[in-house]
């Protein structure tokens, strides 16, 4: 009797270890396949006008779409002329531009704070950055529409060129940047920090000053880690919206680098407009949509491949 | 030592640059460019402008316009002529206020005043439109809809309009005399909702009107959408946009209705009242009046420069 | 030796750089934070946070029988406030919580009429004129309206010099954030109830359950792959998939607290699933293979050893999931929805505080001193919110240390 029933039991009890088994796999299952759900929506939806006629207005060319150089000639609804070849251009310069400005302050405040600065100032330094790293973007877009325009303004005006009321190129590279200082400066530490002593007490032990080690060998053994932040920045200021669309003067065509023209980029496009929108109107959001998600794949491949060349030096 | 003496260099460089350029420039340099601001071509106060100052053209054609011009909404025209001190633009006198300087045309102020003695010569309506009878999501809303229209012929309806910057036509009836011919706003309408779209010249007035109205017929609900004069006869009446989800049961356009919009019969549309369009610039900008033909130079890039407007 | 020079000279530039970007980035931080609150602190008060965002009207004229009073004011008024003696009460010209000029009511008296006025509306009950209140317009019988836009003096002096008035138009103060922050509040607890239970789910099927093989990195790597994602895209899928869902099964008309919370929860997975991850494998072995020899399930060891010792990992991962929810704009303004409401319900239009920023920044005109103060608060809690998980991290790392 007593072991038929301890067999029960167990069974009982595996039956119900299985099902909880169960339960948790789906939930990995469900949490790894939302990333189908997101690529199938954005590919369908962004799809659609080029392959339907949408409602009697005609479907949209493709290639026009992806090298046009206006948003939209015609009338808003009645006009399938989309274009967004000059917001690509556009996104690409920006993300450049802002990692430029971006890549030397963070990577050389990291390495201020693993190497250079004093236990206390490095530790105050440190907390600076990880506050800068969870403010909201709108914050800095905020921060971006009452000062960054103005001073754009002030300071284009003091060398003669003018610009459009502070909405420029610049203006979005500027908070574009300060948004991505602290993912850099963040990642960059760690990878600094995780370089082998060894290394670095050799290369002072040969006689090189503290200086040249910090940036010949220090920064060099943890390159990897510092192009990963450079990766995730770009990737940062490639999706960024909101702040984006405070500052950039929303432009609808013409390609430009001129720093202190209006621009738009394929998130601001995005958001313009969104408040209420049918019809083709609504479908095309989704289809630049698919371009962000293409660009922001290309880049990553690029920069992976980059990064791959580039090498790595042995780190802990 | 040495290194935090360095620190302190850089940093206190940092507040000279910061001060600087953000002092004000007190002297106008008239050789800079006019930096040339537009409303987009769904804009009736864009239509109302260019018609104004004869250049029809470029009512809804953006390629007649000088090289380098802005579009803006309304209020982005205003703010841009508080930052941007070679920049002209236009706007409703409704919004215009003391941020910014408004300019006078052929030679005669923007006031009401002047508007209503018709003097002023950039003037033009505001109008209205409904959707057909029937075609509203429910009696009720039909019924405040009417009384809403009713409303704005009032003197009641009338002064705020006129509190909000435009100009309300004259009219003798209150709001009292006439309400008891709309029994729907004795009932408590705070579960159904209006959808007002169109203008957004018309915005503020349009906010000002409802904010007035609700509390005489039944606390409805006001939902403002107003994105040009354009989208008024689209999300009323026409039939491919007015049942989706941006349709609207009144539309405002800031211009004469024209084209397929005539379609609508009288009885669906109509006057709201008086707006005059001015002519804005910075408030450091020493130009105080323009004609007709300096302003259509400018914005079809005859005249350049502040210098060349001087003249 | 001139190589010693040059190499001194170049070791200074960089130390030099180096100085220079550190301190970029601090003064960069510093502008933020002195520009958000100089912009935004001179409204910081109560009323903010719990008024409507819309202001409510009222039409009403004088009760019945009552009239002017002629009374002598209470109190001694500053420059600005005009009063009327004839009917007991003061106005003053103000600027509304959005920036706007009004005409505010700044006393009245105890005898004046204007303390119950009769509703013109469809209410009943007596309209009690309060301080706070802003005036439209005065209606009189025989003369132009008194209106707002003329100031309070004029208001003043047209009451004083007649003896009655047809009706009096005002509303209360507007502009307040208490609808969205119940709103984001609401949003807070339904993703964490949505996303909290599937992601320390995965993450105890990947670190307790699953076996090492292809599988198990795929889902992996699929689920890394979210992060890189930019938040806008996750804004279009919540527009696709989950506004519709909601408006199909429920009475929603467009977004709505349940599709946006829907959205912040796939946003949040990979985070909650990597930090839950972390934390439970810093339980050792030792604590499972202990209560598996002593009898119990694979299910209650999970349950009753494993989890309770990863809490305060999952709490680390909960407190970065508020802070994400608070701060995320972009893909909540198509998930939620960008109207500002002040009866919220989860089926009804809405928004969060971040969206609330970016529709008064896109708005006419554009509100920087009420989006400065409304960062402020963010902010705050953001911070708070930090500290908290620094907190919580440093007891982890003790008992993960002190074991």
């Amino acid at each position: 009797m007593e072991i038929s029933q301890q067999t029960a039991n167990t069974r009982k009890r595996r039956f119900f270890d299985n099902l909880m088994r169960g339960v948790f796999l789906s939930a990995a299952v469900v949490s790894a396949s939302f990333i189908f759900v997101i690529a199938g929506i954005i590919l369908v939806e962004g799809i659609i006008p080029f392959v339907t006629d949408n409602q009697g207005v005609g479907s949209v060319d493709l290639w026009k779409f992806i090298t046009g150089a206006t948003w939209l000639e015609g009338v808003t609804f009645y006009s399938n002329l989309y274009g967004v070849g000059f917001i690509i251009v556009s996104t690409l310069y920006i993300a450049l531009l802002s990692l430029l400005v971006s890549f030397p302050i963070g990577v050389l405040t990291a390495l201020f704070i693993a190497k250079v600065a004093p236990k206390k100032l490095a530790e105050s330094l440190r907390t600076v950055v990880e506050i800068l790293a969870s403010v909201p973007s709108i914050v800095f877009g905020l921060f971006g529409s009452g000062i960054i325009l103005k001073l754009v303004y002030d300071f284009s005006n003091l060398f003669g060129y003018q610009s459009k009321g502070g909405n420029s190129i610049l203006s979005v590279v500027l908070v574009l940047a300060i948004m991505t200082i602290p993912t850099i400066t963040a990642i960059s530490e760690v990878a600094i920090r995780s370089v082998d002593k060894a290394i670095e007490h050799g290369s002072l032990a040969l006689g090189a000053s503290v200086t040249q080690t910090n940036f010949k060998v220090v920064l060099a053994s943890a390159k990897s880690g510092i192009f990963a932040s450079a990766i995730l920045g770009i990737g940062r200021a490639l999706g960024e919206a909101t702040a984006v669309s405070l500052v950039a003067g929303g432009r609808r065509s013409g390609f430009s680098f001129d720093i202190l023209d209006t621009t738009s980029t394929l998130t601001s496009i995005m958001l313009e407009g969104m408040k209420e929108t049918v019809g083709i109107d609504y479908n095309i959001r989704f289809s630049v949509g698919l371009v962000l998600m293409v660009v922001i794949l290309l880049t990553n491949l690029v920069l992976n491949a980059i990064k791959r060349k580039v090498g790595n030096v042995h780190v802990k | 030592m040495r290194k935090i003496l360095i620190a302190i260099l850089f940093l206190s460089s940092f507040t000279f640059v910061g001060c600087g350029p953000s002092e004000d420039e007190p002297t106008f340099d008239t050789s800079k460019n006019i930096t040339v601001y537009t409303r987009d071509t769904t804009s009736g106060t864009r239509t109302g402008f260019m018609e104004g100052i004869g250049f029809p053209e470029a009512s809804s054609s953006d390629s007649v316009l000088v090289q380098g011009f802005l579009i803006r909404d309304n209020t982005a025209i205003l703010n841009a002529m508080t930052i941007d001190e070679y920049g002209i633009g236009y706007v409703s006198l409704s919004s215009v206020n003391a941020t910014v300087k408004g300019l006078a045309f052929n030679g005669v102020a923007p006031t009401v005043a002047n508007v209503l003695n018709d003097t002023y010569g950039l003037k033009r309506a505001f109008n209205w439109m409904l959707r057909a009878p029937g075609d509203y999501p429910s009696e009720t809303v039909e019924g405040i809809v009417n009384a809403f229209i009713a409303f704005l012929g009032t003197t009641d309806g009338g002064d705020i309009i006129n509190n909000a910057g435009a100009i309300a036509l004259p009219s003798t009836t209150t709001w009292d005399s006439i309400k008891g011919q709309h029994p729907v706003c004795l009932t408590n309408n705070a579960a159904v909702t209006v959808r007002l779209g169109g203008s957004d010249s018309i915005q503020k007035v349009a906010e000002a009107l409802t904010a007035a109205f609700k509390p005489k017929c039944g606390n409805f609900i006001a939902e403002h959408d107003h994105t040009g004069s354009g989208d008024a006869y689209k999300r009323t009446n026409d039939p491919a946009i007015k049942d989706t989800s941006v349709g609207k049961d009144i539309g405002f356009a800031s211009r004469q209705f024209r084209g397929s919009e005539l379609n609508v019969p009288e009885s669906l549309r109509g006057r709201l009242a008086w707006d005059a369009i001015v002519a804005i610039v910075h408030k450091e900008n020493p130009v105080s009046n323009a004609t007709a033909e300096e302003l259509k130079s400018i914005y079809n890039g005859t005249l350049k420069t502040w210098a060349e407007v001087l003249e | 030796m001139s190589s010693n020079i040059k190499r001194k000279t170049t070791d200074l530039f960089l130390q030099g750089l180096t100085y220079l970007a550190s301190s970029i980035s601090l003064i960069t931080l510093l502008s933020i934070i002195v520009f958000v609150f100089g912009k935004g602190y001179k409204l910081i008060n109560f009323q903010l946070i719990i008024n409507d965002y819309e202001s409510k009207g009222y039409v009403a004229e004088l009760q019945h029988g009552s009239q002017f009073c002629n009374c002598d004011a209470q109190m001694d008024f500053e420059d600005g406030t005009y009063y009327s003696r004839r009917w007991g009460i003061a106005f003053s010209d103000s600027i509304d919580l959005l920036g706007k000029n009004v005409v505010e009511v700044e006393y009245v008296s105890p005898f004046s009429p204007f303390r119950a006025l009769q509703d013109k509306g469809i209410g009943t009950e007596p309209i009690l004129m309060r301080t706070d209140y802003t005036i439209i317009r005065i209606a009189f019988d025989d003369k132009p309206s008194a209106l707002s836009r003329d100031g309070a003096q004029i208001m003043a002096n047209e009451l004083d010099n007649s003896d009655s008035f047809r009706e009096i138009e005002f509303k209360t103060t507007g502009g307040g954030i208490r609808g969205s922050i119940i709103t984001t509040l609401y949003l807070i607890v339904l993703t964490l109830i949505m996303a909290i239970p599937i992601g320390v789910g995965a993450a105890v099927f990947l670190n307790e359950y699953a076996p090492i093989n292809r599988f198990t990195r795929v889902i992996r790597s699929l689920i890394e792959t979210l992060t890189g994602v930019p938040s806008i895209i996750y804004g279009l899928m919540g527009l696709a998939v989950f506004v519709p869902l909601t408006v199909q099964l429920t009475s929603a008309t467009g977004g709505n607290i349940i599709s946006g919370a829907m959205t912040m929860s796939v946003i949040l997975l990979p985070i909650i699933i990597r930090t839950t991850e972390e934390s439970l494998k810093v339980v050792p072995d030792e604590y499972r293979q202990a209560s598996l020899a002593l009898g119990a399930s694979r299910t209650q060891t999970t349950f009753k050893v494993v989890l309770p010792n990863a809490i305060p990992g999952i709490l680390t991962a909960t407190l970065l999931a508020i802070g994400r929810i608070i701060g995320e704009s972009a893909a909540l303004v198509f998930a939620i929805g960008a109207s500002i409401k002040d009866n919220i319900s989860l089926t009804g239009k809405s928004t969060s505080l971040a969206v609330h920023i970016w529709t008064m920044m896109t708005d006419e005109p554009a509100n920087i001193e009420l989006s400065s103060t409304i960062a402020i608060i963010i902010i705050f809690i953001v911070l708070l919110l930090n500290i908290m998980i620094k907190l919580l991290s440093a007891r982890f790392m003790k008992r993960k240390l002190g074991m």
